[in-house]
């Protein structure tokens, strides 16, 4: 098993290789000019030549290639240069709009495991019942709006309705239980599906059969049958959790917390390339790391199945 | 299969609100009651009146007309981009499948690469970067979902293409473009309409996103996540405003999950 988690850590090289090679083009890509753009907010009305100054204070007018050498040899010691913005290291902004995003996402991972288990359970076991057909109409209508209206209506029911929270803020474990929340209804409301396919699967296998032949109690046949289920649930829950850091920004403008969304959504409206490289980097060098630990606690569950398990696979 | 859809209820529900959805978008001038950009100060938050059915915004814009209005807005660059990313996803799986060997393996190489960029950050900061134009939120939606949904197809036609009577096709003297034209394409179709069927609630839920954030349209486009983007003010006095952009969403994009789910429940009855 060890081999084969080394053998996954030199792909998750290559992998992180390409993010960075992907990261630093797609935003040369745009037709929007750095320079020009922060010429024009230092100068107002800038001439050529200042605009030629700043292209090569910001070492714009190198070709591609070295540009690219020089961001990630620094990248790598978690240097990401100054923002164009405010001119300050990005690193230190980086570090302190992260600590409120990995809060909430960690917490809305945790609202998203307890969402998705107990319904996924309940739906395969009255498979074709009730509770069944109203989970999955539930489920649908979940997954049909966007989290950061599910933010809006629970803001309105529990912090304007009923002042149980706070609508704004991101001091304590309290402010990001409403924002949390609103990312893990349409994230388990997709989970559920998933892993009550996987526990049918497991019901119509065979150890099942042989348990029960065995008059071994349905209780204990269902924690089998779930063991057997979870690999596809951890990968998605991986997967959910990078996936809310991507998007976070829309939540984290509902409930006003400095995290990193909003930090990347400024700098995208001011054009501030630097630190949108340093973001989107930042994002996809934990989305990979989580979903490689996912991967190697299904190992740990599993260790029979090597086979790298996807979930769109499923 | 048209029977099955037929006999299933949810099925025919999604389909009756997608089709509202699309009759809203193509008589949405016909069906507004005014012009949804026409701002007039003096009717800031109207009450709901025969000339206003549910009241004006904070800029005295009639709320019912920008509401069917979003739909055309959201539809026209919903609509665009899933037919780019069904037309890149279903060439390029085809091309891999039917190339194996080293095409294969360098394609599942460079998708892992470009999986491990979650899509909605790619599209977001894409879309930042463009212009603000509808175009440029198509481009930068398909760029970022074109490989998840490939993929996907690719399993498809890989399953497809080890059946049996593929294989008595061949025998048979058909041509490899005659037998993916004709026969893979057309058996793959209804999980194909599957995954472009909820892809694109979740295209409709992803453009709304942007607008939210002020990115990719026209600061006061008539779209139903651009409603929102002054619903921080209005928490405590006209909560209303919130609910109506975020119902119409949750019934467009309610619709094509609930047509897709239950085609998904057609085709692998197993699952269902």
């Amino acid at each position: 098993m060890i081999k084969h988690i080394i053998a996954r850590l030199g792909v998750l090289a290559v992998v992180l290789f390409g993010v960075s090679l992907l990261t630093f083009f797609y935003t040369s890509l745009s037709p929007v000019d750095a320079a020009q753009a922060l010429a024009v907010r230092r100068y107002t009305r800038p001439t050529e030549e200042q605009v030629t100054q700043v292209r090569q204070e910001l070492g714009l007018d190198q070709p591609l290639i070295k540009q690219y050498t020089g961001w990630l040899t620094k990248a790598v010691k978690g240097d990401f240069g100054n923002s164009y913005n405010t001119g300050k290291p990005i690193i230190d902004e980086l570090s302190a709009s992260m600590r409120p995003t990995l809060k909430l996402a960690a917490m809305a991972l945790l609202f998203t495991a307890l969402l998705s288990i107990p319904p996924g359970v309940l739906s395969a076991a009255r498979k074709g019942g009730f509770a069944d057909k109203s989970i999955y109409l539930f489920g649908i209508v979940c997954m049909s709006v966007p989290n950061y209206w599910i933010g809006f209506m629970l803001m309105l029911a529990l912090a304007v309705n009923i002042p149980l929270f706070s609508i704004m803020g991101a001091e304590n474990w309290k402010d990001f239980v409403l924002p949390a929340l609103a990312i893990a209804i349409p994230t388990a409301a997709a989970n559920i599906r998933v892993f009550r396919s996987s526990l049918l699967d497991g019901y119509n296998s065979d150890f099942v059969m042989y348990a029960r032949a065995r008059g071994i109690s349905e209780r204990k046949i269902a924690g089998m049958v779930s063991r057997y289920a979870l690999p596809p649930l951890v990968t998605l829950l991986g997967q959910s959790f990078g996936f809310t850091i991507a998007g976070s920004a829309m939540i984290e403008f509902v409930f006003s917390i400095p995290g990193v969304g909003s930090m990347l959504v400024t700098a995208l409206s001011s054009r501030d390339t630097v630190t949108i490289n340093a973001c989107v980097l930042v994002i996809a060098v934990i989305f990979v790391a989580v979903n490689f630990l996912a991967e190697i606690v299904n190992t740990l569950l599993d260790p029979k199945a090597h086979s790298k398990e996807r979930a769109y696979d499923t | 299969m048209i029977h099955k859809i037929l006999r299933k209820p949810q099925a025919i529900l999604g389909l009756l609100m997608m089709l509202t959805v699309f009759a809203v978008m193509l008589f949405a001038p016909a069906l507004a009651p005014n012009d949804p950009e026409k701002i007039n100060i003096m009717q800031k938050f109207a009450e709901p009146s025969e000339q206003y059915p549910l009241g004006t915004d904070d800029m005295g814009r009639c709320i019912a007309s920008r509401l069917i209005y979003g739909a055309r807005v959201s539809m026209s660059i919903a609509l665009p981009t899933i037919a780019a990313i069904a037309v890149i996803s279903v060439l390029l799986a085809t091309v891999c499948a039917y190339a194996g060997g080293i095409v294969d393996k360098l394609f599942v190489i460079i998708s892992d690469i470009f999986m491990a960029l979650p899509p909605f950050l790619v599209a977001m900061t894409l879309v930042g970067l463009f212009e603000s134009k509808a175009l440029s939120i198509v481009i930068s939606i398909a760029a970022a979902m074109w490989v998840w949904n490939a993929q996907v197809v690719r399993t498809y036609v890989i399953r497809e293409k080890q059946k049996p009577y593929i294989i008595t096709c061949r025998m048979s003297g058909c041509s490899e473009l005659r037998i993916i034209i004709k026969h893979i394409i057309p058996n793959i179709f209804p999980h194909l309409l599957v995954l472009y069927s909820t892809g694109l609630s979740g295209v409709i839920i992803m453009i709304s996103g942007f607008a939210f954030l002020g990115l990719g349209l026209e600061t006061g486009t008539a779209e139903w996540g651009a409603m929102l983007v002054n619903a921080n003010k209005l928490v405590f006095s006209h909560p209303e405003l919130i609910v109506y952009p975020g119902l119409c969403i949750l019934f467009a994009a309610a619709g094509f999950n609930l047509f897709g789910e239950a085609l998904r429940d057609i085709c692998d009855p197993k699952e269902g």
